[in-house]
């Protein structure tokens, strides 16, 4: 499943048609909902720019908006990400409607909901307001989303609000509308001009499939923001504890209900089913191999970002059943072996994790004997967080193998050991 | 000490070079042809050293003015008495004297097997190299059969020999006089033997009794069979020299095992070759028992530790490096 985050990185940005601004013309006519509210909205809308400390290249560009009639901006965390981790290499500044630029100084960031909040040096029109209370949004309705898209200009794109979606562990709106890079942290409002959601990122493999961060975590993060003076000196602690935070609210949901345990072959295996993860089954049963292999993959459509080179927040299963009765018990070891050498744990050098540290054992769950091997790799800069992978094949039979494979990344120590435990546990023989 | 005498020039091994026959002595010594014993050495002058029987019937050499004179074990001197064995230096040329009653060591075993030579050990060879090739292929073939397959890895595997062979033969036809290149497809085929072997019995034995340490560091034993064969190929070579190249192939050996360690840690932060036993075998060769899950969970918990550990380590080092870079900054220096 690929997901775009509406951030417009550069230099593929440009990679594109360098539309100048007579182009900007060709896009969809816009309602004259549309004109009113983006006639009514543009004073408060903002581009958002990461450029290099050194020389002042453009980053990542995405879109944000100011808060009633004061100095704060929304956007999302993953517009702002370089800044947060990387202070000293990059600096942030805005350019609004008229052309005015500004730095930006990052305030607070919620990296669960992919929310920040940043503060510039001039004030809202009042048009943006986040209320105490969500708007009411019924499936159909139209919803208009503004930013700035692929750095082209300005602009407002019109869609229809589809309801909840429970993909990641935090609710977001479906939008069906057009939301392209650059649009990230710019703002979807109502018919009304209400606040719905910010713009947060699309399907890739679907069409106009587009997702919102629900306003009320705006508000959740604004109540923090609005009354620091000065940010948070080190902005990786505070992604680290909110890290933490997530770890925990992802596998109490994980092990809220037990595995479904669904049979491979003649084993059966736990695997997990739910609005987050989804499972693919998969077999080559092709008459030239003188063996078949049969696999269920399962994973999660989502992941916390951190950078671009650092997702986590995720889990995977994977079980793959070979069998053979032409091999030969001698044969089909050596190829179950190999299967089993080709599993990594990981690079050494690194720079988000450390190493792997293995520890490795022949055992037997009560129901079915097997080869273990767990490793873990720990966070370089987050204290408390690892990513634990646990790798298991069959010992009891000479023609068939069942090898499984869980990965859960960005958990605690405890967490770690605790889904480690159950997806032992739960690997069995079927009778 | 009867006549005839024997000048003999010396390699610098000691091994003979020229021998000269001197039926009466005193003999002269020289660059100059009017010798009796001519050297061909720019660094002896035109009368170096007369040769005579001493006053007490042994032989005695005797500096005729030369520039450089005779030189012994360092030392220059102006005469000197000799016997069989005592080896001395006229300008840059090794020479030693014999005689006609000098006593000579009995002859040697024959420990080379001279029989085991030719096409009785090349067709034993290349039966070992194409047998390993079909039984290595087949053991790893997961696909439908196809004979191709089989036949290139023979042909490889048999031309790999042969460069390897090859290069020992040549080595030894320059430094030994023969090829031997039976002898060596021979050395090879047994090596390769032995490696294969050792591979599975490791893995079969670390598979048994779950006893990982074996396939951790099983390549080393690997190293040491190539460097046994190393052995026997320069053996074949010059077979008196067994010590040094007893000492030599050692000495390999614990180079190669050692640059392995510091590869291993280099890339993968330890010594051991592996993260994890990979092997697999059937169920009938499991002699260990199977532990609870809780056994392994503790000992996943007693990896925080060491993980932990690393993760300090690193952020120290990071520190060292200077507290101003951030993670993908280019660092300095590079």
């Amino acid at each position: 499943m690929a997901f775009l985050l509406n951030l417009l990185p550069c230099p593929n940005g440009w990679a594109g048609d360098m539309t100048t601004g007579a182009d900007q013309q060709k896009l969809s006519a816009p309602s004259s909902t549309a004109q009113r509210l983006y006639h009514a909205a543009q004073d408060d809308l903002l581009q958002l720019r990461i450029l290099i400390r050194n020389g002042r290249a453009q980053s990542s560009v995405g879109s944000g908006f100011l808060i009633g009639t004061g100095n704060l901006v929304v956007t999302n965390y993953h517009v702002i990400s370089e800044l947060a981790l990387k202070p000293k290499t990059y600096v942030g500044e805005y350019v609004d409607t008229h052309g005015k630029r500004g730095l930006i100084q990052l305030l607070a960031l919620d990296v669960q909901h992919d929310l920040a909040v940043v503060r510039i040096d001039r004030k809202g029109t009042g048009f943006f307001k986040v209320s105490r209370e969500s708007p009411l949004l019924k499936q159909g309705q139209y919803l208009y989303s503004l930013g700035n898209p692929l750095d082209l200009g300005f602009a407002i794109s019109e869609g229809a609000y589809n309801g909840i979606i429970h993909r990641s562990f935090y609710d977001q709106l479906m939008f069906t509308g057009p939301i392209n890079a650059g649009m990230s942290g710019g703002p979807s409002i109502t018919v009304n001009g209400e606040l719905a959601g910010v713009n947060v990122s699309k399907r890739l493999d679907g069409e106009l499939v587009s997702f919102l961060v629900p306003i009320r975590f705006v508000r959740e993060l604004l109540e923090k923001a609005a009354p620091l003076e000065m940010p948070p000196k080190d902005f990786t602690k505070v992604i680290g504890q909110q890290l933490l935070a997530h770890q925990a609210v992802m596998v109490d949901n994980l092990l809220a209900s037990p595995f479904t345990i669904k049979a491979l072959g003649v084993y059966k295996v736990p695997v997990r089913e739910s609005d987050q993860m989804r499972c693919w089954g998969q077999s080559t049963d092709k008459p030239e191999n003188p063996y078949t292999l049969e696999r269920i993959q399962c994973g999660m459509e989502s992941s916390v970002f951190i950078s671009n080179e650092l997702h986590t927040g995720q889990m995977s299963i994977n079980h793959e059943f070979t069998k053979s009765t032409k091999l030969g018990a001698l044969r089909f070891s050596e190829m179950a072996a190999k299967a089993f050498k080709n599993e990594s744990f990981g690079n050494q050098k690194d720079p988000r994790l450390t190493g792997p540290e293995c520890t490795e054992m022949f055992l037997n769950n009560g129901t079915l004997s097997m080869r273990a091997v767990l490793g873990v790799r720990a966070y370089r800069k987050y204290p408390g967080l690892y990513d634990f992978a646990v790798l298991t094949f069959s010992t009891d039979e000479s023609l068939m193998n069942l090898q499984s494979r869980l990965d859960i990344k960005g958990v605690s120590y405890e967490n770690g050991l605790r889904v480690s435990r159950i997806f032992l546990e739960s690997i069995g023989r079927g009778k | 000490m009867k006549a005839p005498f024997f000048v003999e020039v010396l390699h610098r091994n000691n091994e003979v070079r020229h021998r000269h026959r001197v039926d009466t002595l005193p003999a002269r010594l020289g660059r100059g042809y009017d010798n009796d014993v001519i050297l061909d050495d720019p660094h002896s002058s035109a009368h170096h050293a007369v040769l005579d029987q001493g006053a007490d019937g042994g032989l005695l050499l005797q500096d005729l003015g030369s520039r450089y004179g005779i030189t012994h074990q360092g030392r220059r001197l102006s005469e000197m008495s000799l016997d069989g064995s005592t080896i001395f230096r006229l300008g840059h040329t090794n020479l030693r004297i014999r005689f006609a009653d000098f006593p000579v060591a009995a002859e040697m075993t024959d420990s080379m097997y001279c029989r085991w030579e030719g096409w009785q050990p090349a067709a034993a060879g290349i039966s070992l190299i194409i047998c390993l090739a079909v039984v290595g292929t087949w053991e790893g073939d997961a696909e439908k059969f196809e004979l191709m397959r089989y036949l290139i890895a023979v042909v490889a595997t048999l031309g790999l020999g042969m460069v390897w062979c090859g290069g020992w033969s040549f080595a030894n036809r320059l430094f030994g006089g023969n090829t031997r290149l039976g002898r060596h497809l021979f050395i090879l085929g047994c090596g390769l033997a032995a490696m294969e072997l050792w591979s599975i019995a490791c893995a079969a034995f670390a598979y048994a009794l779950s006893f990982e340490m074996a396939t951790r560091y099983g390549d080393h034993v690997q190293i040491a069979i190539l460097a046994t064969m190393v052995f026997y190929h320069l053996l074949q070579i010059n077979p008196s020299r067994t010590r040094l190249f007893a000492t030599a192939s050692i000495a390999m050996s614990v180079l190669c095992s050692g640059l392995l360690l510091i590869s291993n840690y280099n890339s993968d932060g330890r010594l051991a070759d592996e993260l994890f036993m990979h092997e697999r075998f059937p169920p009938a060769l499991r002699l260990s028992a199977d532990k609870p899950v809780s056994a392994f969970l503790s000992n996943a918990a007693s990896l925080k530790a060491r993980v932990d550990e690393k993760r300090t380590k690193l952020e120290n080092s990071d520190k060292v490096n200077g507290e101003d870079r951030e993670e993908g900054d280019p660092q300095p220096g590079k």
